[in-house]
Order: structure tokens, then C-alpha cells, then sequence
């Protein structure tokens, strides 16, 4: 299993929740997150003065998936995410050693 | 033939009335028909001025409770000027009088000077207390009293009163146990009763009943003190009101006391003395204590909240309970529980228009929408007692209405109050000089907070935001289902038509601000451009944006986090820069539909071709923000306009004057208005400058009169208008209008904020825009324009706002016709900059000789 950790634009979530659900992926969180990676904030301009808008909103996409359709997973966050332009955000994947079900107590696989 | 008096036979009854123990408040009443009937006679024998006159008797003589030797208070009113006829009537009246012997305290007045309460003189308010006719034109009498007896008068009597009780006990070391008292003065005497009576009088007149056997009490003591200080003048043959050992003796053998000797009568007669003051007392003190303060009709304030005066009156005045609820906003209290059930009681029998009859109703309820801290409070209250959905009844729909879904945690009606609660979030004052009770405003709302501020009818997002969700009885499309709810609603509240668009348009449009801004692509132009021509105007921009954050911030406790603020505010910015940047590249084209409408739907004098040309080229913006009737008036303007003229409309809405300029473009033309303005003290707030490409200008100017001068002068308006037609004629400058003001100017320092000067010439195609923010002075629109011309620039669009004690200025300027090259930015931004550093330069003015 893996951890698919997809930061993206706000307005994305609602395409990359249909791209996932078409693979049968349902279950994710998501958490409204602010930050920035190479984009790294801009300068706005209101009412004349300047400010640096340093940390942008974005969302963050928590998925656990199985091995076997990670590439497909992330291709379809990728493409479903993507417009083009800087700021368009980044997947991280990472192992997940164990994954317990708390309402019944059973590890799943 | 002279008109006699024969004071001491009158005296003489009195007295044989009072000793053989009949009611003392009669005999003196009889004494006091005497004094009436010799005071109609004297009128009667002086010849009668022009003006009609009034005699009117004041304070103890009104109450009819003169005593032999008692001053008798009497104001001579007079209906018209008060000439040397009215003088000679005067003393007509006065030198007999005197002669016979009687103290007069005489006040003279015209009716027109009793329009204003003389607040400073308290005692004449507390004699008009009692004021009653006694001779000469009854009419005069009773415009005396209906001027007298309104709530804004009776709170000064009340807190006058307050006072002189106060300083009155402290002069007897506020003790009524005086060895030898005074009658009249002491704690527990007349003037105390007279003090309960007239605390009843002008806030309650059941107060006095309320009390366990009060009234009765009351009366006893009264016929007794008034028994007493008869028989002390009678004694000392004047108006002496001390009752001393000596007197003590005298007094207490005539009434009768009993005992052996003089010692115990005395102790029997001031036992009851004793025992009648100490009743005085504690009437007074109750009254004092629960008397309701006059706050409006029929309504007053007491520690418990708001209360009706009279709730038997007030259940069948349904148009007077708005105000029992803007008191307590007012006064920062509740409206009393008692209040509350008297509404509940009633307010099923009502339907809206009861509660608003006349515009003046309808007037106060926008007053009361204003958002302020206490708002929510005051609502919800009104809605708990059956109120709010009486006067608005499409809330009937929505009230204790569950809406199951993730979000809402709230019923509908609770969510729709809570919205507004925090909208009054916003309104406390932040940082320094803040009210030490009033709420602070929520840590990073302060951005909120400052378009809150710059609303102009911030009334109108409450009245939509109580309407937003009414049509939430349906389970779909509720926005267009609350829409045709409020309609139906606006037209029976007759609410302006520009008032209506705007809060039809804030209900159609509740959802979409936060639609856009937290699901599409907001930082694609095209998205702002397509939300920018769905708002229309800044003042649009601002009441969704605020409701969207009033509205999300209600549907439970972490609906709004601070991501979502961001977004939304971000979203705000590029907008409201698309609004005031960008639209000088948006020109009105003749196929455009706006422009069709304007031609079909226009008036009889209107020709189609005058519509036409009128409007093609100025800004879309132009059709946004007025409505047609605005812009019939301003293609009538622009009719026949030849160079040097200037046509031009001056108009007044409450506070605020209302300038619209047409005339044709040419140097140094904004610049000489606004100085034309200032010169007249006037403080620019809001307006608009546009150009067409015909060279046709229109400038609209709000402004208030701050020294007064239109206020003050008859052919004010006049003046201002020639002015201007002069100075744009070139016929006089504005340096030599501004001469001398040089002082007052620099006199009225704005606050200690650092001006911003900011150059763009990205937003606009045909336009290098300067936003200038700076503390507002007097004048500074005047130089700052007179730096942009005198750096060779022409003016094409200007928009003015002032937010709090800040200008907010944005000129769309060109040179030579181009956008200013990157030094000509530099060498004009450090201009202003100078300019805006020091205002005693550009006043001054060492610019070159200036065109025009």
C-alpha cells in the first residue's frame, strides 16, 4: 500500500475526487492547507500598496492505495490537477507499513 | 378704571379656612382662584397688544398650591414678535401686581422660542411641569404644552431634576430630621412631593400608583406641609417657610396638639411632620429609583431594559415598537421582559404595513438595520417575541425551519440572525479611542472590517442577509425562491428602486461569491472579469463579499477557517482592482444592450440619436452604477453644451450634496473644480470623473458642506454654481479663490498616516493608473490633480472614495495622449509624494502659469 499525498489548486479537488472515484477510489481526506513550493507567493497591489502574499492556499488530497494502481492513481491526480502553470502543486508517495479498520479492529491488507 | 385686588381679605379666609381644619389643598386652591380671577381682570383692563398673549401660571401657582405670601410664577407668552406694544402690556400687568404687594417671578417668552427646550435654564423646565392656563388665548396655552411634552424635553426635566434634587438634600446634609425645617426646601417637604409628581409626569404617570398606598400617603402629606407653611407665612406676614422653635409653638397650640404644655404639643406636631416627611422620602426615592427615563413615545428605559410607558396604549400602536427596540440598541440595553410579552400579546393582529404606516416608519426601520453591536441581540429578541416575522413575513416561513445537510448546524432562522451577528462583529472601533465594553473585532478581520466601513448603506446587506435564506422552506434553488419571497416583501416596505436592485440583487446572488472563489480558477483573468461584470460596481463588490463571509461564518463554528478568508479576500482584491483599473478599456458600444434600453425606454425629449452619442465611449462602468432616470438627467445636461461652459445640477440628500458637472474637456478642468469646492470648505467624499471620446466630461462630485456655508447662506448655491462657471470660463482662477484659506488648511492636519502613491501601467491598454491613499485634508483632491497637470497630464477618468479619515483616489492619466513612460512615472510619483508631504507647498502652488 501506498500514501498518495497530492498538494493542489483549490478549485482541482472536485476533478481530481471524480478522476479517483473513477478508479474506484473512494475513500480520501482533504484539508484545506497553506503553503508554497517553487511559486513561492506573489505580490499583490491593493489600494496601492503592495503586499507579499507569501503562503497560497491549496488543498491537500490524502489517499492510501493499493500497489497495484499507484502509477494509475497519480497519473489520473496529475492529469485531472494539472493546468499548466506554475502552482499547479505536487504528489508525494509514501509506504504504508500497516493499516488497522478502528470500528472492527481488523488489519487490512 | 383700576382693577383691585384685596390680597388681605383673601389672606384672611385662607387663614380662617386653615385653622378650622378643612382640606388645606382646597383653601389653598381657592386663594389661587382669587389670584386668577384679579390676574383676568388686569388683562382684561390693559389695551390688548397685536400679538396674541397668554398668561400662563408656573410651578406652584400652576399646582394651585399658592400660600398667603408665595412668589406667584407666571410666563407671559406671546404668539408673535414681541414689540413696544407687547412691553407696554407687560407693565400693564406687572406694576400692578407689584404694587398690590405680590412677588412676581415673571418669565416672557415668543411661542417660536420655546420650539427648543432651554436645557440650560432647569428651573423654568420644571416650572413648565405644572404650567397651566389662566387667561387670554388658550390656543397659545396649548402649543406651549404640545412643544413642552415630547420625550427628548421630559429626559432633560428628568435628569434636571436629578440634579437639583441631589444638590437640594445635600444643602440639608441629606437628612430629613431637621430640628427646624423648612417646609418647603428640606429632604421629605413640598418640593419633594412636587419632585415625585413631576418624575410621574413626564416618565410614568401610574408610577405613583404602584406603590403600597402611596398616593393616598402622598396627598396626606401634602395637605399637612401645605397646612403648615400657610399658617408660616400667615405668622411671619411673608413668604418665610422655616419652621422654628417659635413658630413650633404657635403652630402646634392653633392646630390644636395635644398635651399639657408647649414642649408636648411641639414633640406631637413634629412627630407628624416627621412621619409625613419620612412617607415624602420614600415615595421620592422609589420614583428616582424605578422611574423609566424617556426614550420616545411612550417608551422608556428602567434598569430592567426598555419598557412601554403605558402598555395598554402601546398594544394598539404597533408602529411604535420598532422604537422600544432602537432604544435599547441605542442605549446598549435590552428591551424588558414585560415589553416583550405586552408584543407578544398583541402582535398576531398585525400585519406589516401597521408597523410601518408612513415613510417615516419605514425610515426608521433601514436606521435600525444599520449593523452596530447589540443588532443580533435586539432581533432576536424581536423574532422570539413574534416580532420580526410579523413585519417581514416571509421569515415565517424559515422560523425554527431544519435543514438537514453536513454543514448547517443551526435552524434556518438562527443561521439567518447569526449572519448578522457577525456583520456587528466588524463595527467595533479598532485598536485605540475604543469604547471600553464595545467587542474588538475579530483577529484578521480588520481587512472585513474597512469595506464595512466604506459602505454607504450598510442597512441594505442586513435587510438581505435576513432575506438570503427565506426560501429555504423549498428543498431546492433557494436562492431564486428567497428572491420572489423578498420582492413581493420590498414593495409593501416601498423601499427605493436602487435599494431594491441591490438587495434582490445581494439574495439572487448570495452563493456565488464563495462559488467562485473557492472552486474555480480564480486566478484566471477571465474568471475575474466574468465575476467583475456580475458585480458591476465596487459598492456591489463589497456587500457580497461581506455577505459571503457573514453567511459561511454562520453555518456552524468552523465553516470559516482562515484558509477560506484568504481565498476569499484574494478573490475580493482581484476584483475590486479589475473594477477600478481596469475599466477604462471597457467602452460603451452603440449595439450594446444597455444603450438599447436606455433608447427604448426614454422620455418624449429624449431624441434616440442625443441617447446615442451621449453614451457611446464613456466607460460600461457609466451604465453600471446609474439608473436610467440618473442618466436622462445627465444627457438633459449635456444638451447644447458649448466650450468655456458648464452645466451643472446641485442637489441635496440628507447630509451629503450631490454635484454633477457636464461641460467640455480641457486643461487643468477636474483640478479647478475640486478647488472651486474647497474654497468653499466643502469635503469631497465620493465621485467620479469620465471622459467620452468627444471630448464630453462628466463629473460627479458627493461632498458634505463642511463649514456650513450652504447651510448658512441664503444664495449659497448660487454662488457655488457661478464660481464654478467662472473658473472653468477662465473668468477667475482658483488661486484667487483659495487665497487666504492658506491657514485653514494647513490648521486641519488629516491623521498620521504615510501617503501611498502607487503608478500602473499594466491594468490598462490606454491608461497609466495612479491609486493614491492619504489622510483626507481639505484640499487634497485640488493638489493632487493641480501635480498631475502641472506634470503635463491629462485627466481622463477619476474614481473618489474615503474610507474612515483615508482618501482613496484612482486617475487613469495619459501624456501626449500614450501611458507615461517608466521615468515620466517616477519624476510624477515623487511629485505627489511631495505634495501629499506637505500641503502648504502645493496651496502655495509654484506651478507654471496654468492654461485655462
Amino acid at each position: 500500500m501506498k500514501l498518495l499525498k497530492a498538494i493542489i489548486r483549490p478549485n482541482k479537488v472536485d476533478e481530481v475526487k471524480d478522476a479517483l472515484a473513477k478508479l474506484n477510489l473512494s475513500g480520501m481526506t482533504v484539508t484545506e492547507v497553506r503553503g508554497h513550493g517553487k511559486q513561492k507567493g506573489h505580490t499583490a497591489i491593493y489600494r496601492g500598496k503592495e503586499y507579499n502574499v507569501s503562503l497560497l492556499p491549496k488543498m491537500e488530497i490524502e489517499v492510501v492505495v493499493a500497489e497495484s494502481i499507484v502509477e494509475d492513481a497519480i497519473r489520473a491526480i496529475v492529469e485531472a490537477a494539472r493546468t499548466g502553470e506554475i502552482g499547479d502543486g505536487r504528489v508525494f508517495v509514501l509506504p504504508v507499513e500497516q493499516a488497522y479498520r478502528i470500528r472492527t479492529g481488523e488489519r487490512e491488507v | 378704571m383700576e382693577v383691585v385686588c384685596d390680597l388681605e381679605a383673601a389672606r384672611r379666609d385662607l387663614a380662617d379656612e386653615i385653622l378650622c381644619g378643612r382640606s388645606s389643598v382646597a383653601a389653598l386652591g381657592r386663594f389661587t382662584a382669587e389670584i386668577d380671577a384679579y390676574l383676568e381682570r388686569l388683562r382684561a383692563s390693559i389695551p390688548a397688544p397685536p400679538s396674541p398673549v397668554a398668561l400662563i401660571a408656573l410651578g406652584g401657582y400652576g399646582r394651585r398650591h399658592l400660600c398667603p405670601h408665595s412668589d406667584i410664577d407666571l410666563l407671559v407668552l406671546f404668539g408673535d414678535r414681541i414689540g413696544a406694544a407687547e412691553e407696554r402690556f407687560v407693565r400693564g400687568l406687572l406694576n400692578p401686581l407689584w404694587d398690590a404687594g405680590l412677588a412676581v417671578g415673571q418669565q416672557i417668552r415668543e411661542i417660536g422660542e420655546l420650539s427648543q427646550a432651554e436645557v440650560d435654564n432647569p428651573e423654568f423646565l420644571l416650572a413648565l411641569v405644572d404650567a397651566r392656563f389662566v387667561a387670554g388665548e388658550r390656543s397659545l396655552f396649548d402649543r406651549c404644552r404640545a412643544s413642552f411634552h415630547v420625550p427628548r424635553t421630559h429626559a432633560h426635566v428628568l435628569a434636571a431634576l436629578q440634579t437639583l434634587v441631589d444638590a437640594r438634600h445635600a444643602a440639608f446634609n441629606g437628612t430629613l430630621y431637621q430640628l427646624e425645617p423648612d417646609v418647603k426646601e428640606a429632604p421629605g417637604a413640598l418640593r419633594d412631593i412636587s419632585a415625585a409628581r413631576t418624575i410621574a409626569a413626564v416618565t410614568d404617570p401610574s408610577l405613583l400608583r404602584r406603590g403600597v398606598d402611596e398616593g393616598p400617603r402622598l396627598d396626606e402629606a401634602e395637605d399637612f406641609l401645605l397646612r403648615v407653611r400657610a399658617l408660616l407665612h400667615i405668622e411671619h406676614r411673608r413668604n418665610h417657610n422655616v419652621l422654628g422653635h417659635a413658630a413650633q409653638e404657635k403652630i402646634a397650640e392653633r392646630l390644636g396638639y395635644p398635651g399639657r404644655g408647649p414642649r408636648q404639643r411641639v414633640e406631637a406636631l413634629m412627630a407628624d411632620y416627621f412621619r409625613h416627611a419620612k412617607a415624602v422620602s420614600r415615595v421620592l426615592e422609589r420614583a428616582r429609583r424605578t422611574a423609566p427615563v424617556p426614550m420616545g413615545v411612550n417608551i422608556g428605559g428602567t434598569r430592567d431594559g426598555i419598557r412601554f410607558v403605558d402598555e395598554r396604549k402601546a398594544a394598539i400602536q404597533p408602529a411604535t415598537w420598532l422604537g422600544a427596540f432602537q432604544a435599547a440598541l441605542d442605549a446598549g440595553t435590552v428591551v424588558s421582559d414585560e415589553a416583550l410579552a405586552c408584543i407578544k400579546r398583541s402582535v398576531d393582529r398585525f400585519k406589516t404595513e401597521d408597523f410601518f404606516p408612513a415613510d417615516e416608519d419605514r425610515a426608521a426601520l433601514l436606521a435600525f438595520l444599520k449593523p452596530r453591536p447589540g443588532l443580533y441581540a435586539r432581533l432576536s429578541e424581536m423574532h422570539d417575541a413574534g416580532l420580526l416575522a410579523r413585519m417581514l413575513p416571509p421569515l415565517q416561513a424559515i422560523t425554527s425551519r431544519v435543514v438537514r445537510d453536513f454543514y448547517h448546524k443551526y435552524t434556518v432562522d438562527e443561521h439567518t440572525l447569526l449572519t448578522i451577528r457577525n456583520l456587528e462583529r466588524l463595527t467595533a472601533a479598532p485598536g485605540r479611542g475604543r469604547p471600553q465594553m464595545a467587542p474588538e473585532i475579530p483577529s484578521g478581520r480588520e481587512r472585513f472590517a474597512s469595506l464595512l466601513r466604506d459602505l454607504q448603506s450598510p442597512e441594505f446587506l442586513v435587510l438581505a442577509l435576513l432575506l438570503h435564506d427565506v426560501g429555504k422552506w423549498r428543498e431546492e434553488d433557494h436562492a431564486s425562491e428567497s428572491m420572489r419571497m423578498a420582492e413581493a416583501l420590498l414593495d409593501r416596505l416601498r423601499l427605493p428602486a436602487q435599494a431594491r436592485d441591490t438587495v434582490l440583487f445581494l439574495i439572487a446572488n448570495h452563493l456565488r461569491m464563495s462559488q467562485v472563489a473557492f472552486r474555480r480558477d480564480t486566478e484566471d483573468p477571465e474568471i475575474v472579469r466574468a465575476f467583475a461584470e456580475l458585480v458591476g460596481v465596487e459598492e456591489r463588490l463589497k456587500l457580497l463579499c461581506l455577505m459571503t463571509l457573514a453567511d459561511i461564518e454562520a453555518v456552524s463554528l468552523d465553516t470559516l477557517t482562515p484558509w477560506k478568508e484568504e481565498l476569499l479576500w484574494r478573490f475580493y482584491v482581484d476584483t475590486y482592482n479589475h473594477l477600478t483599473l481596469e475599466y477604462g478599456d471597457e467602452l460603451i458600444e452603440r449595439t450594446q444592450t444597455g444603450v438599447a434600453e436606455c433608447i427604448a425606454c426614454r422620455p418624449p425629449d429624449l431624441p434616440a440619436p442625443d441617447v446615442a452619442a451621449f453614451l457611446e465611449g464613456l466607460p460600461r462602468r457609466y451604465l453600471r452604477l446609474f439608473d436610467r432616470d440618473s442618466i436622462y438627467r445627465h444627457i438633459r445636461l449635456a444638451r447644447d453644451i458649448h466650450p468655456d461652459e458648464v452645466h451643472l445640477s446641485l442637489e441635496q440628500n440628507k447630509d451629503v450634496w450631490d454635484l454633477t458637472v457636464v461641460t467640455l474637456d480641457k486643461p487643468m478642468l477636474f483640478s479647478n473644480i475640486c478647488g472651486v469646492l474647497s474654497s468653499f470648505g466643502m469635503d469631497i467624499l465620493r465621485g467620479q470623473a469620465m471622459t467620452n471620446p468627444n471630448g464630453l466630461v462628466l463629473d460627479i462630485f458627493q461632498f458634505t458642506d463642511a463649514e456650513r456655508f450652504l447651510a448658512l447662506n441664503a444664495d449659497a448655491r448660487e454662488t457655488v454654481q457661478s464660481s464654478i462657471h467662472n473658473v472653468v470660463a477662465g473668468r477667475a482662477t482658483v488661486a484667487d479663490r483659495l487665497a487666504g484659506r492658506r491657514r485653514g488648511v494647513s490648521r486641519r492636519r488629516g491623521p498620521d498616516v504615510a501617503p501611498v502613491v502607487h503608478c500602473d501601467d499594466q491594468s490598462s491598454r490606454r491608461y497609466t493608473i495612479v491609486e493614491i491613499v492619504a489622510p483626507d485634508q481639505p484640499g487634497l483632491l485640488y493638489r493632487i490633480s493641480r501635480t498631475i497637470a502641472a506634470h503635463g497630464c491629462e485627466i481622463d477618468l477619476v474614481l473618489i472614495a474615503t474610507e474612515a479619515e483615508k482618501a482613496i483616489d484612482v486617475f487613469h492619466i495619459t501624456r501626449r495622449g500614450a501611458k507615461l513612460s517608466e521615468p515620466e512615472q517616477r519624476a510624477l510619483a515623487a511629485g505627489l509624494q511631495r505634495t501629499l508631504e506637505d500641503p502648504d507647498e502645493a496651496v502655495e502652488g509654484h506651478y507654471p502659469a496654468q492654461q485655462g
